[in-house]
């Protein structure tokens, strides 16, 4: 299976492209550069070998490749076959991404949003959505279908990715509701920032050299100074308002909190998909009633919008107890 | 207070809950000596002992640990920090994220010496929290424009010819929430997204030869086996010059949040390129577009448009000492130190005012001078006790200079995130107090 069509949508820039081997140039094979006393042998790549010299590793076959050649480029190439309606996608949407990101790609909390925000790219708080700022539709396709939904990526078939894309879009004001998507037509559609990027051309600042009497000291204002500066000012050694000091070992972080850290505050520290948040005792008070066998159970097994293990497999049966033990212990408090 | 009948653990609890209710900094301090109480280096009763205790392990009087003996070998088999050290952490800012999945820690970098960052104090950034990787279980997959695609375990990595590189390793967006003025008040959280490693591993262009690229071949993707398969394109030419499969940093097998079993190191380049926990290299006669070189990582300029594929780290420096972390406390002669890097290569020169910018004195580079790596410098100064502004200014051996925020800002607006090298102001108040400021 060629993955490489010989496309055109993205000419390569070729200010980038030096060709094949510039290792020579850096310093070959023993190459040595000497600093006072000390001998400095920076790189030493082998140049110019053949091919298979070394002959390690085995060759990769078709399916083990298909398996992880997941990418997909803004010509289309790397889609899978299949496609998905908006109408479909509003559903998947509502019950897989909303949680986070809002039913009108809004985002809740501090997850991100996902629509809106077209024009605002020149004003002083821009919002950079899919609509308004990503340049290629392949890229949403690629993104949800390797990262989202965020517990749990790669758990989307092809077509539901296709369908969530298209509503995506949708959201974006890109496709009207009755709209498909599929492995034919992805690739041709237009979003309205295609043309905002442009290739790195920097230094794009230049600063002089200057020693003496560079500017004039009496003209020297402060233009901005953190707003913490009150709090800090009772400080002897200041330390910054704000920051959660992560040293275990100070305050005797236990093995359940860390788990809980790791792997469930993500919901249960915010409420997000109506989880019921830490600590809050009315959230919790029917399932304490129901009692801790169940609370197990249903952790380990995932809940409604909860994975298995919150999404993380790897965690051992005991990790996730120690994790709703001390969930339950901070109801004590 | 703290009565001395308490157990360790118990007392450590206490120190912590009486801690809470002072102010942050005062914490600081109550915390050292309540860790020096529970430790049971000193016998006595409330905190007043603590002062007895130091006196009475000054001379002429001789400390209990010279008249006694330590625990012995393999106490701590992979060794850690004195207890005494503990305030030296990565710290996170909360507000910054939705959550510590995809988030970010800071280097401590005011606590640092020399130019190496230990492992475990390099800053993590991650987007899908940090994989349990089983290094058996791990497999490398170069694929695409490729004459043989193959899949090497990292004991095959390991038996290719090895090389090692001190490099830094920097967030393009260290110091993105200062764009539109000072907003972070220590040197952790203003420049910490930011370290430097010995790395060692496989040159990128010697796996690439063995695979034998393909004569259209330009580009390559690179990919995480995070959950976030984290990705980037990468132009065949940097992938062929420095770059680097690397199995360690600093001597030791790589940290489980750097990456482990392997990563790519991308020297000079954006942090977000050198891709962890690499599992597929992919070669390619096109970019990918993928989200992180398009949603993120591109740099929004006043006009809406964006630059893309900005990998460099322009050169950049700060002043590590003194720096809000660590004040002066009388007047009299210091040496003030910080750190300069470039992304382009060796650091040729540090200058560093006191008077917001107006005269400058050129310091003195310190250690090694390695390209794409942190460099130290140095300059004595006689502080007069008077308030100052102090400011560093680097040139790299490209002659680039170090750019003030006026600058940056005239050709970029305040809305691109990514890649701040402006001079940084650290304000030196009169009581030695240092606060971090923008100025004109
Ligand atoms: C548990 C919360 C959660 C859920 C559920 C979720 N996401 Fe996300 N999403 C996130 C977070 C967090 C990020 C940012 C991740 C990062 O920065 O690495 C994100 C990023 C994204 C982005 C990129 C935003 C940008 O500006 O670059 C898109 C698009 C997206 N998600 C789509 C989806 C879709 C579609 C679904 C449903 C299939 C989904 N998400 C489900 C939390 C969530
Ligand atoms: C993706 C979001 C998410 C994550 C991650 C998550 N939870 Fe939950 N959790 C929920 C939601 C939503 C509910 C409510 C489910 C319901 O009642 O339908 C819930 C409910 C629970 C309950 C009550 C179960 C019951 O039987 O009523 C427990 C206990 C719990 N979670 C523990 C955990 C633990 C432990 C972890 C981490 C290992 C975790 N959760 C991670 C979303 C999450």
């Amino acid at each position: 299976m060629s993955r490489f069509a010989s496309g055109f949508l993205n000419g390569s820039p070729a200010a980038l492209i030096l060709g094949c081997c510039v290792v020579a140039a850096c310093g070959a094979d023993g190459a040595a550069g000497t600093a006072g006393d000390i001998q400095v042998t920076e790189f030493n790549a082998p140049v110019d070998q053949p091919a298979g010299h070394y002959g390690y590793g085995s060759d990769a076959s078709d399916a083990e490749i298909a398996g992880w050649d997941i990418d997909i480029r803004p010509d289309g190439l790397g889609l899978p076959p299949g496609g998905g309606t908006v109408e479909d996608g509003e559903f998947l949407y509502e019950d897989q991404c909303a949680i986070c990101h809002g039913s009108f790609g809004e985002g809740v909390g501090r997850y991100p949003v996902i629509a809106g925000g077209q024009g605002t790219l020149t004003e002083s708080r821009p919002e950079k959505t899919v609509g308004s700022f990503w340049p290629y539709a392949s890229t949403l396709w690629d993104y949800i279908h390797r990262a989202m939904p965020f517990a749990e990526p790669e758990s989307l078939s092809d077509d539901e990715v296709y369908a969530i894309s298209a509503y995506v879009l949708y959201l974006n004001d890109l496709v009207d509701y009755d709209f498909e998507l599929n492995q034919g037509n992805l690739a041709s559609i237009e979003m309205p920032n295609k043309d905002g990027f442009f290739l790195d051309d920097r230094p794009d600042v230049k600063n002089e050299l200057c020693m003496n009497n560079c500017k004039d000291p009496a003209a020297i204002e402060i233009t901005s100074e953190p707003v913490s500066l009150e709090v800090s000012e009772v400080s002897e050694v200041s330390e910054v308002p704000d920051v959660q000091v992560q040293s275990a070992a100070v305050v005797g972080k236990s093995p359940g909190e860390s788990i809980y850290q790791q792997a469930c505050a993500l919901c249960h520290a915010s409420g997000v998909g109506d989880a019921p948040i830490l600590g809050e005792r009315d959230a919790w008070a029917g399932r304490i009633a129901a009692g801790r066998d169940l609370m197990i159970a249903s952790s380990l097994d995932g809940k409604g919008v909860m994975p298995p293990k919150g999404g993380q497999l790897q965690l051992s049966d005991e990790d996730i107890i120690a994790a709703v033990d001390y969930m339950i212990a901070q109801l004590a408090n | 207070m703290i009565s001395n009948s308490d157990s360790t653990a118990g007392l450590l609890q206490r120190v912590s809950a009486e801690a809470q209710k002072l102010p942050q900094a005062e914490r600081r301090n109550f915390l050292k000596n309540g860790l020096l109480l529970a430790g049971g280096v000193i016998a006595g009763g409330a905190l007043s002992a603590n002062a007895r205790a130091a006196a009475e392990n000054l001379p002429p009087n001789v400390p209990g640990w010279t008249r006694s003996l330590g625990p012995g070998v393999l106490t701590e088999p992979y060794g850690k920090p004195s207890r005494f050290e503990k305030h030296i952490v990565r710290r996170n800012v909360p507000w910054l994220t939705a959550d510590r999945i995809a988030s970010i820690s800071f280097t401590p970098l005011a606590e640092l010496d020399g130019i190496i960052t230990p492992s475990s104090l390099v800053f993590e950034r991650y987007h899908a929290g940090i994989p349990d990787i089983d290094p058996e279980q791990h497999r490398l997959m170069i694929h695409g424009l490729v004459e043989r695609p193959i899949i090497l375990t990292v004991d095959d990595l390991r038996r290719f010819p090895g090389t090692s590189m001190i490099r830094f390793l920097e967030c393009p967006a260290n110091g993105g929430m200062e764009w539109r003025g000072a907003q972070m008040d220590a040197l952790q959280f203003t420049h910490g997204m930011l370290s430097c490693c010995e790395w060692s591993g496989v040159a990128l262009s010697t796996l690439l030869q063995e695979v034998g690229i393909r004569k259209d071949a330009a580009w390559i993707l690179a990919e995480g086996a995070d959950g976030s398969h984290m990705s980037r394109s990468v132009p065949l030419a940097k992938a062929m010059d420095d770059a680097l499969i690397v199995y360690a940093q600093n001597g030791e097998p790589l940290r489980p949040e750097q990456g482990y079993p392997i990563r790519l190191i991308n020297p000079g380049w954006e942090g977000n390129t050198c891709v962890k926990w690499l599992r597929r290299l992919e070669v390619g006669d096109q970019p990918w577009y993928h989200r992180e070189e398009t949603s993120k990582y591109t740099d929004l300029l006043a006009d809406g448009r964006a630059r893309k594929f900005s990998y460099e780290q322009e050169c950049n420096s700060v002043v590590t000492y003194p720096c809000p972390e660590k004040p002066l406390r009388e007047k009299g002669r210091y040496e003030v130190r910080g750190l300069a890097w470039s992304g382009r290569g060796k650091i040729k020169r540090v200058d560093v005012s006191f008077d917001g910018g107006v005269n400058w004195r050129t310091a003195r580079l310190k250690g090694l001078v390695l390209p794409k790596a942190l460099t130290r410098f140095g300059l004595e100064w006689d502080w007069d006790g008077g308030p100052a502004m102090i400011q560093s200014r680097a040139v790299d051996e490209t002659g680039y200079v170090q750019p003030t925020y006026t600058q940056l800002r005239e050709a970029r607006g305040t809305n691109s995130i990514y890649h701040k090298n402006a001079i940084h102001t650290w304000r030196l108040h009169e009581n030695g107090k240092v606060t971090n400021v923008q100025i004109r």
